[in-house]
Formats: C-alpha cells, sequence, structure tokens
C-alpha cells in the first residue's frame, strides 16, 4: 500500500523535476533549430526579405557535393584521432595526478587554461609559436623539426590541428576523469592493495572499469566536440591549405556567410545533425552496456 | 614500501610539471608580455622582460573600465550557473532513476543538443531572444545560459546518480518523506562531487564565453562583457600586445583562482559504506 502511494507520486513529481530544465532546452535549442530548419527547404541568400521555397533541391545537391563529402571525410577522420587521444591521455594524467594531494589541484587548475581561452586567443598563440617562435628556434638548433611548415604542409596540418585541439581541451578531460576517480569507493582500492597487485594491475583491474561512466561522458563529449569542430579550423588554418582541414562545420558556415547561401548550408547542418544523432545513440547505447552499476 | 612509493610519487611529480610547463610554455611565452614596457615588445617579443612594469594593467583597467565589467560578469555568471545547477540537477537525477524508455528518449532530447554547433543556430537565436526581450540585458543573457548550459550538466548527473545507492532515498519516502524533500536533503547533498564539477566547468565557461555575449550584448558599454571588452584588444592587427594581453591575463586570473578554490570540494562522496552489501 505504502509503496505503491509512493509510487503514485514519484510519477507525478517527474513533470516537476524534468519539464522546467526541459522547457529551457527546448527554447535554447530546438525552437531556434526548427526556424532555422525551415531555410534548409529554401534558396534563401542570408540577405533577401523573402526565402524562396525550393523543395528537397538542397538535399539532392548535396549528396553530389565533393566539397561536403571531403569535409565529412576529414572531420570523421579528426573524431576518432581527437576521441581516442585526448580521452587516453586525459585518463594517464587524471590517474596521475589524483595520486598527488600536494600539487594535483594546481597541476589540473594549469591543465584547464588553454580550454577557456577562445578561438581568437588560441589561434593568434599558435600562429605565432608555429610561425615566428618557430623560425628563431630553427634558426638557434638547426632542427628540422622547427622547419616543418605545420599548418601550411598538408603531410602535417591534419596532426598540427588534432594536437592543438587536444592541447586546448585536455584540462576539461582531465576534470571529467578526477570526478569520476572521486566516485570509486575507498574499499576497492584497499582491496587490491592487499592482494599485493601492482599498480599496472589495478589501473586495469578496477580503476578503468570503476571508470566506465566517466569514459561514457567524456567519449561522447569528445564525439560532440569533434562534430562541432570549428573554432580550432578557423583560428589555424582557416582550412587550409586548400580545404585539406575543412570540417563539416567549416564548410555549413562558409557556405552560409562566405558564398550567402544560407538555405543551402542549413540543408547541410540538417544533414549533419542526422547523421550525428544516429552516431551519438549508437555510442551511448554501446557504452552503456558495458558499464558497472554501483 | 613506503619509501619505494615515496620516491615513485616525487618521480610522477617531477614529470608531472615538466610536462604542464611544457604543456603551458605557449601561454607563458605570451603572458611575460604583459609586464613589458611597449618598446621591449616591439624589440623581441620573445625575450623576458628587463623591466618589469605593471604599467599595461594600470592603462587597460581605465581604459575598459573594469568595475562595470567584473560586475557585469558576476551577474551573469552567478545566475547562469545557480539555474543550471537547479534545472539540471532536479532532471538528471530523476531521468537517472525513473529507468523507463521513456525517460531514457527524454534523456536524449535532452543531451542531443551538445552536437548542434552554435554558429549554424546563431542567427536565429539571436531572432528569438529579441522577440522575448532577452537581448542587449545583462539578466537576459544571463538566463539564456541555463538552457545552453542543461544539457552538458545534465549528462553529468545522469551519469553521477547511478553511483548513489537507491536504498537511501527508499528508506525515507518510506518514513513519509516527501520526492522533493527527499532529492533537497539526501541526493543532492550527495551528489557534491559531480555539482563542483559543474559548478566549475560551468563558471569557466560563461566567465569566459565570447560569442553568445557577442551576439547579445556587445552593442552598449554598460552591458557589455570582460571578454568582449578584453577582445576588443585583440582585432585583425593588434596594436599594443602589451594591452592585449595585460586585459586577458585580467580577465581569465579570477576564474583560474575559483578553479584552485572549489577543486579541493571535488572529493570521495560518503556514500560508500552507508548500504552494506
Amino acid at each position: 500500500m505504502v509503496i505503491s502511494r509512493w509510487r503514485k507520486g514519484r510519477r507525478g513529481s517527474f513533470a516537476l523535476f524534468v519539464y522546467p530544465a526541459l522547457l529551457l532546452v527546448l527554447f535554447a535549442f530546438y525552437a531556434p533549430f526548427a526556424m532555422n530548419a525551415f531555410y534548409a527547404f529554401t534558396s534563401w541568400n542570408g540577405i533577401q526579405r523573402a526565402a524562396t521555397f525550393n523543395g528537397l533541391a538542397n538535399f539532392k545537391e548535396l549528396l553530389a557535393d565533393s566539397d561536403f563529402l571531403a569535409s565529412a571525410a576529414f572531420t570523421l577522420k579528426y573524431a576518432l584521432a581527437y576521441i581516442a587521444l585526448s580521452n587516453a591521455l586525459a585518463i594517464l594524467v587524471a590517474v596521475a595526478l589524483a595520486r598527488d594531494a600536494r600539487f594535483g589541484n594546481a597541476l589540473r587548475a594549469a591543465l584547464f587554461v588553454p580550454y577557456i581561452l577562445s578561438l581568437v586567443i588560441v589561434g593568434f598563440i599558435w600562429n605565432f609559436i608555429l610561425g615566428s617562435g618557430f623560425q628563431s628556434l630553427a634558426a638557434s638548433t638547426g632542427w628540422s623539426f622547427f622547419r616543418v611548415d605545420w599548418l601550411g604542409d598538408r603531410r602535417f596540418v591534419f596532426l598540427t590541428v588534432v594536437l592543438v585541439s587536444v592541447w586546448q581541451s585536455l584540462g576539461f578531460y582531465v576534470l571529467i576523469y578526477h570526478a569520476g576517480l572521486q566516485a570509486i569507493p575507498e574499499e576497492l582500492d584497499e582491496a587490491v592493495m592487499l592482494d599485493g597487485a601492482g599498480p599496472v594491475t589495478k589501473f586495469f583491474r578496477i580503476t578503468l572499469p570503476m571508470l566506465a561512466s566517466s569514459i561514457t561522458s567524456g567519449v561522447f563529449f569528445s564525439l560532440a566536440a569533434s562534430i562541432r569542430v570549428y573554432d580550432v579550423i578557423v583560428s589555424l588554418t582557416r582550412g587550409g591549405p586548400g580545404r585539406a582541414t575543412a570540417s563539416v562545420t567549416f564548410d555549413i558556415y562558409t557556405e552560409a556567410f562566405a558564398h550567402n547561401r544560407y538555405g543551402y548550408g542549413t540543408a547541410k547542418s540538417l544533414a549533419l545533425l542526422l547523421v550525428a544523432l544516429v552516431i551519438a545513440v549508437l555510442q551511448l547505447r554501446f557504452f552503456k552496456g558495458r558499464e558497472v552499476e554501483a | 614500501m613506503k619509501k619505494s612509493a615515496q620516491a615513485r610519487l616525487c618521480l610522477i611529480e617531477a614529470a608531472a610539471f615538466v610536462l604542464v610547463a611544457v604543456f603551458l610554455l605557449p601561454v607563458a611565452v605570451m603572458a611575460y608580455n604583459a609586464f613589458k614596457p611597449y618598446s621591449e615588445i616591439m624589440s623581441d617579443i620573445l625575450a623576458l622582460p628587463r623591466h618589469g612594469t605593471l604599467e599595461n594593467f594600470v592603462a587597460v583597467w581605465t581604459d575598459m573600465g573594469v568595475s562595470k565589467l567584473f560586475a557585469n560578469n558576476l551577474i551573469i555568471t552567478s545566475i547562469g550557473v545557480a539555474g543550471i545547477i537547479l534545472f539540471a540537477s532536479m532532471a538528471g537525477y530523476k531521468l537517472s532513476r525513473a529507468r523507463t524508455r521513456f525517460s531514457w528518449a527524454l534523456f536524449l532530447v535532452f543531451i542531443l543538443p551538445m552536437i548542434i554547433p552554435f554558429q549554424t543556430i546563431m542567427i536565429t537565436v539571436l531572432k528569438l531572444a529579441k522577440t522575448c526581450g532577452l537581448s542587449n540585458s545583462v539578466l537576459g543573457l544571463a538566463v539564456q545560459y541555463w538552457g545552453f548550459g542543461i544539457p552538458l550538466a545534465v549528462f553529468l548527473y545522469h551519469g553521477f546518480v547511478k553511483s548513489i545507492p537507491i536504498e537511501l532515498e527508499e528508506a525515507a519516502m518510506l518514513d513519509g518523506v516527501s520526492d522533493l524533500q527527499a532529492y533537497a536533503k539526501i541526493v543532492f547533498p550527495l551528489m557534491k562531487p559531480i555539482t563542483f564539477t559543474v559548478v566549475i566547468v560551468d563558471v569557466m565557461w560563461i566567465w569566459n564565453d565570447y560569442l553568445l555575449p557577442l551576439v547579445m550584448v556587445n552593442s552598449s558599454r554598460t552591458t557589455r562583457t570582460l571578454t568582449l571588452a578584453v577582445y576588443a584588444y585583440f582585432g585583425q592587427y593588434v596594436s599594443n600586445y602589451g594591452y592585449a594581453i595585460a586585459a586577458l591575463i585580467t580577465a581569465v586570473l579570477p576564474s583560474v583562482a575559483f578553479f584552485l578554490a572549489l577543486q579541493k570540494w571535488i572529493v570521495k562522496g560518503v556514500t560508500a559504506g552507508a548500504v552494506k552489501g
């Protein structure tokens, strides 16, 4: 009796707990997105007063758009490299720093600094370092490493973009994994220590499995970040050399604002969202099945 | 045993310091230019300051009108973060506990916006804000952060709630405590580590955010934020690096100090051992 009444009460309060937040998100994202989606079926140029409806023409064009497909391929490659690197590095750093009671806090804060500098500053810093900074280093050391054109050479620019992205956001992922480490019960740590297991065994047998829910978060955040990667591209390479580092979002932005094809650009962003939605759901399902519950 | 553990810790610390130093080198090389007079910057931007000076800071502070900017940033950040915590912790908690198909679908609705690039909806976001009278206003900007910040916060709360034993709430509710009370008195305190994580991430984000303030409040000197004032110094052509970097340090430093102060609260929760079995 008591239980059933309690269950009922819980259902009633679901709305109270969830709907205010839901309304805010609908207002912030879904309403503007829906208003925007309308333009995907028009040939609006972003300036005209009235948008001309053109049905599915934008979507037909999109399937044969080699620039769009190339930028999709770049984004996929970027996503794989970025997700793997940033999460693996962040887990290692978080685990290493968690043991350091004296300086851990300061070092984690230091790692967070690049994350709060936005595109203008990041681009400014790295263009300077990779340009005149490396030039003077090349002159003084003579190392060919500093002579490489890290932003202008097609062979290296991908690596540069990925590394700068990881550099910029590492502190965020370290914080996520740090919080995750705090949810591991101390008894578990102690039990393994008593078993005489070494740090490597402990890492793979306890830490990593217990971090599963943080890994789900970390991978999802990095997936989301790489799907919308834009800032770092604009500030470092402007998609170049040629279109070597043009991501999908960069392509969308150029289409809408540089080519003045707002309608077509919106069609592209709708297509991106659909693909991203499928990938995100697959990722969450896949990782959810691997989590250990408390 | 103890000695070798200590030696290993020292080794890790040393390695960590070196790595972090390399990591921050690009920022540091820029940062110390704020303490150089104009002539020194112009002669060699890489050289360390020879005659350290604070004149760049003094000039920038008076020029920007720094107290108004700080007030705006404080209002926007505190209201923004408080709302995100309130709404997202409740929603994330309930969605995580409900475990139905409907709640999973709603969870997806909550988090999918994270893959939407802001630039692609920017124009209609502004249109909508104008219609609702939220643009050109400090408070209007603050409440807009609620919706933009909730997805990430809901995601984090949703994941964290799984590590809190449900038995605590069930026992309380069998004692006749309401849902809301159980949440406020039992669950919310237990979520402290993730709450502080969300607070840190969101304070750093909102305090230093550029694009949304640029679209919403850049038109007037009374509504603009610290970051907007700073970025005015970083144009396409930076005329005075000393000013630009001094302004940037002024804006960024308070949030880093906040990070340092709050981080110690992300600690092991007290749930371990609260429930047997």
